[in-house]
């Protein structure tokens, strides 16, 4: 399925910010309510092998920034529900603020090439 | 942290996580393909289309799994999976190094709980840090003090929060009830405030009070151990209130002590506790020492403040008791009495003065069969790493990395330690049992065997320092390897630096064999020279026993009972001899009188103190030892008759300045009036008190005057041992159920037992030093034999270019001896250090004795020909062609 220039893949550690960012202002989600959104948010920009994300949601949790129950979805549906901790909240402070850093160094970089 | 424990966990429960995830998965599939639905697909397109959105299943699955588990675990199992395929294939190595490893760690682990047991192990009461022990010493035994002075301590409360006081813990008889059959209980005396200065709390019941101890005889109570009252009583409540006949008096059960208490004596523990006031002597008596003091200090007050608050306080209660006292030798014997105030935390031992030393020696011993088992598992594998140069290059090559290749050498290292660490567990078993053997049963039993914490968390450590010790170098070295260079050469070269390595360890081995080998000699010198010590007596299989009545018998009654036995003894078929005396020989008892002789310089101003016997007509004939002048006591020395003595070598020589006729003196045992005692014989010294004590002047006088009866009973037979100990018991059972003796045993076996120490250290000190020599041995043959394989070749060249093979064997063997000279340049003198801290331990013997040391020199030269002369007569025997053939 190619879907142009448009889609890129993730940057390494980015999905992780966007699974915090979308549980901290979304509440619990299930697996695929969180693949939707984030797709929706990226404005189907990104090229998000739905797959991929439950690794990286096993990794948040064994890092204790997220937690999971089973529950039951608005279709009453049992599905897993995902859920931002406390300690997981202090991470999104920190690895937002990180992002912003890192955002505007590489925009002075790219600026600096454009006025080359 | 967190992070891993999860990890950990999910190993332990992955299967339910699998099927966890494939519920969720599945979830989303289907809530993405209701999605499609309803935006039009039909029902096969929207299946297809949120199988493609959700990516490959099998994927994430696996990305999952391994996210979810434990790599290094996994890698870890790996590791061991293939030590333990390495391991199988060499079955000789393993076995080699896992033996040499469980000896030294088995050795370490049994030395070591006795060591925990005797010297380290606390007390189970509140805070045992706080608590020291007044130790007496000087004037007569050791350790025990008076009642009266206990209460002078107790009164010291500025020093102390408690003082308690406690007995002996003695085997008394004891029946359940009256008219109950007779049994023994260990019974210990205590102060009202035993329990509640120490902390323990009670199981049941109350424990004493200080309401329980105020007037002699006058509380006939007991507190029961938790032991005793499980094993006898079956943990009965109903024991409360019971009436128990405890050495004749019938006291009554109040409590049952807590859990885990034994007493404060770590070589005996009661079963039962009385008031300090049932002692039946006279408890305020100030020259009866029956009591050890404990003290649980303030905490503000350390140690030396109260040493030097003891000896004020001992100095002022001697002076108010001997001050004034008209016999000038007792009182100075007296005076010169001191406390030393020691810790307390570990409790009490009697033991542990006589048995810490030479457990220390042996510790340290262990240690280093350890080290040299260290050494030796550390040389096996280098010469294995050497063998598999080859293997490790290519795997180098194929891209493995170094810290891979040592953390495996060091899994295997680790799979070694710890079956050497459980075969030595079972070691340690079967030789503690070995050591125990060699205790006197009056050592009591000091070591509890049970699984012990403390004990395990040691072997533990030392398997894994071990394993580390011996284990690390090798793998480092082995692994630093030029493949290229390796392969190239086909494995054949190797580098000098290893060859350096196993050298140095060799070295080192021989080193610490030669410190067990000259410590072993010593102590089989030590114990040679205890062995032909003159015993001053033939008979070693004559048997003696004490003998004790019941308190309440009046002397009377005892002599008869005595005379009845030995008359019914002496029937006995088999029986030869019967005799008696008081202390008797070897049975650990004393006893001291004063002194003036008539003519001699010594007791000019004050009496001396002689030790004396009270001896039994034929006492003499019974041992073997003749009278060398003179003649023994005999029936004729009654009460009535005039009072006659026999003295021993040792009093004419220092008592009467050698005079050459002894048999003229007189001696007078009475102060201030003159009642002269005829010496009318001369004896061989006999070391009564023990193998390893000075013989000092002894008087023998007649047991016909004793008013009452102590002390102990010979016969003399031809039966074997253990029947005429059977016949022995019979009939001291014969005379009533409150009689008892001590085990009968003979003069010979008892002899044994006063050098327990000295027959532990050269046994097990000698089994040690074999056992190092053995390693060190293997571990010479391993370098030597392994020389030859690197250096067949250079042999080969130079017998073909026509060295003698007389030459090539004196090279090799040169080279294997020049090892242990450098071996014993550096254990000679460390042995030197080493033997001149076990001196108090040696008899008969200098810690630098020249002929021990000699002899060790030349085991080890000896040793270490042997071990290289194998693989030197195989290098001698090269055939050049063959070797040149392989190249």
């Amino acid at each position: 399925m190619s879907t142009g220039d448009t889609k890129s893949d993730i940057l390494q550690g980015t999905l992780d910010l966007m699974v915090l960012r979308t549980l901290g202002t979304m509440g619990p989600q299930h697996g695929f309510g969180l693949a939707k959104r984030i797709q929706q948010i990226s404005g189907g920009a990104l090229d998000l092998n739905q797959g991929t994300l439950y690794p990286a949601l096993l990794r948040l949790e064994q890092r204790g920034w997220i937690r999971s129950r089973w529950g039951t979805s608005d279709a009453h549906r049992r599905a897993k529900f995902y859920e931002i901790t406390r300690k997981g909240r202090r991470q999104v402070e920190k690895e937002s603020e990180d992002w912003a850093r890192t955002v505007a160094i590489m925009d002075r970089f790219v600026r600096l090439a454009e006025q080359d | 942290m967190r992070t891993m424990w999860r990890r950990f966990a999910a190993i332990l429960r992955g299967d339910r996580l699998d099927r966890d995830l494939n519920d969720e998965i599945q979830v989303h599939l289907a809530m993405q393909e209701e999605e499609f639905r309803r935006q039009g697909m039909d029902a096969a397109a929207a299946r297809n289309a949120a199988r493609r959105e959700f990516g490959s299943v099998a994927r994430t699955q696996e990305l999952y799994r391994e996210r979810r588990g434990v790599p290094w675990l996994e890698s870890a199992v790996k590791d061991v999976q293939y030590a333990l395929r390495g391991l199988r294939r060499n079955p000789g190595f393993t076995a080699a190094a896992v033996l040499s490893l469980a000896l030294g760690i088995g050795a370490n682990t049994a030395i070591f709980s006795m060591f925990h047991a005797l010297m380290l192990n606390m007390l189970p009461v509140s805070r045992p840090a706080e608590l020291v022990t007044m130790y007496r010493t000087g004037g007569w035994g050791r350790g025990y003090s008076s009642y009266v002075l206990y209460l002078e301590v107790a009164r010291r409360t500025d020093l102390f929060h408690g003082v308690i006081a406690r007995s002996s813990v003695d085997k008394t008889p004891f029946r359940a009830g009256p008219g109950d059959r007779p049994e023994t209980a260990q019974r210990e005396l205590v102060s009202g405030n035993y329990f509640a200065v120490l902390g323990v709390a009670p199981a049941i019941g109350r424990l004493f009070t200080a309401e329980d101890n105020r007037t002699p005889h006058a509380h006939p109570l007991a507190v029961l151990s938790y032991d005793f009252w499980q094993r006898r009583f079956a943990a009965d409540p109903g024991v409360l209130g019971r009436t128990l006949v405890v050495d004749a008096q019938p006291l009554t059960v109040i409590g049952v002590a807590g859990r885990g208490f034994r007493g404060v004596e770590v070589d005996r523990h009661p079963d039962l506790w009385a008031p300090a006031m049932m002692h039946q002597g006279d408890i305020m008596e100030p020259g009866m020492y029956w009591v050890w003091i404990m003290g649980r200090r303030r905490p503000e007050v350390s140690r030396p403040q109260i040493q030097a608050a003891m000896d004020v306080l001992l100095k002022q209660h001697l002076a108010g008791i001997y001050g004034a006292h008209p016999n000038a030798a007792f009182k100075k014997t007296a005076m010169a009495q001191q406390i030393e105030v020691r810790e307390g935390a570990a409790g009490l031992s009697m033991l542990r003065e006589q048995f810490g030393g030479p457990l220390a020696v042996l510790m340290a011993a262990v240690g280093l069969v350890l080290l040299a088992a260290c050494a030796n598992v550390a040389n096996l594998l280098l010469a294995r790493g050497a063998a598999r140069r080859k293997e490790i290059a290519v795997r180098l090559s194929l891209g493995a990395s170094r810290g891979r290749l040592v953390r495996q050498a060091l899994t295997e290292s680790l799979l070694l330690a710890g079956a050497g660490c459980i075969l030595g567990v079972g070691f340690a078993f079967w030789g503690e049992r070995g050591i125990l053997q060699f205790l006197p049963a009056s050592a009591g039993d000091p070591f509890v065997a049970a699984p012990n914490t403390a004990v395990l968390a040691f072997t533990l450590v030392i398997s894994l320092v071990s394993a580390v010790l011996f284990g690390l170098a090798p793998a480092i070295r082995s692994t630093s390897v030029d493949p290229a260079c390796c392969i190239k050469s086909g494995g054949a070269q190797t580098g000098a630096r290893q060859a350096g390595l196993r050298k140095a360890l060799v070295v080192a081995q021989v080193a610490f064999s030669v410190m067990l080998v000259a410590l072993a000699g010593l102590f089989g010198h030590s114990l040679s020279a205890l062995r032909a010590r003159d015993l001053g007596f033939r008979n070693r299989n004559v048997m003696a026993f004490s003998l004790d009545f019941p308190r309440a018998w009046k002397a009377g009654e005892t002599r008869a009972a005595r005379d009845r036995l030995v008359a019914r003894l002496e029937a006995l078929p088999g029986v030869s001899l019967v005799s008696y005396g008081a202390p008797g020989p070897f049975l650990g008892g004393f006893s001291n009188m004063s002194m003036r002789i008539p003519g001699s310089e010594l007791t000019a101003k004050e009496p001396v103190w002689v030790s004396v016997q009270e001896v039994a007509p034929r006492y003499f004939e019974i041992l073997g030892s003749a009278p060398l002048a003179g003649r023994e006591i005999d029936r004729s020395d009654t009460p009535e008759s005039r009072k006659v003595a026999v003295v021993n070598e040792a009093f004419v020589r220092k008592m009467l300045a050698g005079d050459p006729h002894p048999l003229e003196r007189v001696v007078s045992f009475q102060e201030g009036k003159v009642d002269p005692t005829f010496i009318v014989g001369v004896v061989r010294d006999i070391p009564h008190t023990g193998l390893r004590e000075k013989v000092v002047p002894t008087v023998y006088v007649p047991a016909a005057r004793m008013t009452g009866w102590w002390g102990a009973i010979l016969v003399r037979s031809a039966l074997p041992r253990d029947e005429m100990a059977r016949a022995i018991r019979a009939e001291v059972a014969r005379l009533g159920p409150d009689v008892t003796s001590s085990d009968p045993r003979t003069l010979g076996q008892r002899i044994d037992e006063s050098i327990f120490q000295d027959r532990l250290l050269a046994t097990v000190g000698g089994f040690f030093g074999g056992l190092a020599l053995l390693l060190a041995a293997i571990g010479l043959y391993g370098v030597v034999a392994y020389g030859m394989a690197r250096r067949g070749r250079e042999i080969g060249i130079r017998i073909a270019l026509g060295a003698r093979r007389g030459i090539v064997l004196r090279m090799v063997l040169g080279d294997a001896l020049a090892l242990v000279a450098v071996g014993l340049a550096i254990g000679l003198p460390a042995s030197l250090a080493a033997a001149r801290t076990v001196s108090k331990v040696l008899f008969g013997v200098r810690p630098a004795d020249p002929l021990t040391f000699i002899t060790t020199a030349c085991a080890l030269l000896a040793v270490g020909l042997v071990a290289a002369l194998l693989p030197a007569r195989r290098a001698a025997s090269i055939q050049p062609v063959q070797v040149l053939r392989q190249e």
